[in-house]
């Protein structure tokens, strides 16, 4: 640190020991070494008194500030407004509004995010990490301040939210261009199967959007119980049909996926033949999240039809009772039962709630999938 | 008839609508199906069942079928993987196994089954040339039949 002028002061006393050092050019030999770690760093150093100013930058620094540590010191003024002096936006940035200035911390390692000026005028992001410097009566004597431009990271964000974005764009395109292919296809066939079609591509894509919401983590389990009977309280118009009771929890996506169309199956359902067929119906949706018998959080969910027409087991078994009672359960190694009672249909649901991630997420972003 | 009439397939799909859709179409060829969502059951079923074929999709949520198509290659059962991202989405020591590109097609589905009904070389791991995985049972499937199929099933 040959270069520092003003070396950190501390009080006499503090320094005494300091003395005892400097015999046999132990020093020396010592500022050797600290100079190799600063100099070969990648993170830039910089050192402040306690009014702000740089004392000590190491060579990252001045290839991140683009100025020498001559220069800084020459102009004997707070680094900021050397390297900090600008908005983004081209407002001038006092010292006064500076938040590393404001943090001057009291507590080791504060961390933050800042834009920085260039020396040749271009702007840059960085995190930074201050942690005060102590004299030996523990009084706080300066500031080390470690700074890393995050340039890439910013950009390699921005990058992943542009692709997501076109992902959903493009995800949504198809749900549209499969809609015009099966009207063009089926035009002059039978319209009602149609409608069954759109319908499911509209529970499909209604799932996809509550998963949009959140990145596609997870989704809200009332939002995907709301958004499968929506399509009733539309053409409907009447909210009293429904009683939906339970908490809110997160739901993986394929849990998600296939829970609404399981939910439309039944709604369509009740809405063609059973408790919605007619104006005195109602259906309750009741469900708990509860560990089972195995540790598991699991979603217990029962669908109940009640003032319907009187209920006749189906001759045939559709899409809708192959979703639920065996695709489901399969697929999350869950239970199903559908079950036909004079009084109106009643379907419980128990499916062991998979941990959220997916296949890879680790390898993105840096944390177990499961 | 098709060589794949009566031929016990196990289907590997983690998707409940692909699952049914890809179960159909393996019905529809004459296929005895069993069908598996998740590892533990696919892995069981090849344990206890007796395949003649198999379809594994690749990606299964947080995991992958790998471990299934180990398990089927010590069995000498032969299979392919299906997965949207076509030969690239497996994993190189794999890529011996053909592979069919989503979604399910049924002219695409019954051409490959068929081609591993009726295919001399059983695909092994790691590659068909000395391949790190050699169960020894290749010649018993080298059964060279009239016009390239066989007559019997392959049990």
């Amino acid at each position: 640190m040959s270069h520092s002028r003003q070396p950190l002061q501390s009080s006499l006393e503090a320094a005494e020991p300091l003395q005892t050092l400097r015999r046999g050019g132990q020093l020396f030999e010592t500022e050797r070494r600290l100079n190799a770690v600063l100099n070969n760093a990648s993170v830039s150093i910089f050192l402040m008194d306690d009014r702000q100013h740089c004392i000590y930058m190491n060579r990252a620094a001045e290839l991140l500030t683009g100025y020498t540590l001559e220069e800084v010191l020459a102009r004997d003024c707070p680094l900021h407004d050397i390297v900090h002096h600008t908005y983004p936006d081209g407002r001038p940035f006092p010292l006064a509004e500076c938040a590393i200035d404001r943090a001057f911390p009291q507590n080791n390692q504060e961390k933050g995010e800042e834009v920085f000026v260039h020396k040749n005028g271009h702007f840059y992001p960085v995190t930074f990490t201050a942690s005060p410097i102590r004299d030996d009566a523990a009084n706080i004597i300066g500031t080390i301040i470690e700074v890393r431009d995050i340039t890439e990271e910013k950009a390699a964000a921005e990058r992943q939210r542009l692709l997501v974005d076109e992902l959903n764009h493009r995800v949504k395109n198809t749900f549209a261009t499969m809609q015009a292919i099966a009207a063009q296809s089926f035009r002059g066939t039978d319209p009602a199967a149609l409608a069954v079609f759109n319908a499911r591509l509209d529970a499909l894509s209604g799932a996809h959007n509550l998963l949009t919401e959140d990145h596609w983590q997870s989704a809200s389990l009332r939002g995907v119980i709301e958004r499968a009977l929506a399509p009733h309280l539309i053409v409907a118009g009447d909210s009293n049909r429904f009683r939906l009771n339970g908490w809110d929890g997160r739901l993986h996506p394929k849990v998600a996926v296939t829970l609404a169309m399981a939910l439309h199956e039944l709604m369509t359902n009740a809405t063609k033949y059973g408790a919605l067929s007619v104006p005195e119906g109602h259906v309750s949706v009741d469900w708990t999240l509860q560990s089972n018998e195995a540790g598991v959080e699991q979603l217990d969910l029962t669908w109940r039809e009640r003032g319907g027409p009187s209920v006749t087991p189906p001759a045939r078994k559709g899409f809708g009772s192959r979703l639920i009672e065996r695709q489901l359960p399969m697929e999350f190694d869950g239970r199903a039962t559908l079950a036909y009672e004079p009084e109106g249909v009643v379907c419980r649901l128990q499916i062991p709630l998979t941990a959220l991630g997916w296949y890879g997420q680790e390898k993105i972003e840096g944390r177990p999938a499961r | 008839m098709s060589v794949l009439e009566g031929r016990r397939v196990l289907l590997v799909e983690d998707e409940s609508m692909v699952a049914m859709l890809a179960e159909d179409m393996l019905l529809d060829l004459g296929c005895d199906v069993v069908v598996a969502m998740r590892l533990d059951q696919a892995l069981a079923q090849v344990e206890a069942g007796d395949f003649d074929l198999a379809v594994l999709d690749v990606n299964m949520g947080s995991t992958r079928s790998y471990p299934v198509a180990d398990a089927l290659f010590e069995r000498c059962v032969p299979f392919l993987f299906a997965t949207g991202y076509g030969l690239e989405g497996v994993e190189p020591d794999y890529r011996v196994v053909p592979v069919l590109q989503k979604p399910y097609q049924h002219a695409q589905m019954r051409r490959l089954l068929e081609h591993l009904l009726t295919c001399e070389d059983l695909p092994r791991k790691g590659g068909s040339n000395g391949g790190g995985f050699n169960c020894g049972c290749v010649g018993g499937h080298a059964d060279k039949g009239g016009g390239g199929y066989r007559a019997d099933a392959a049990r």
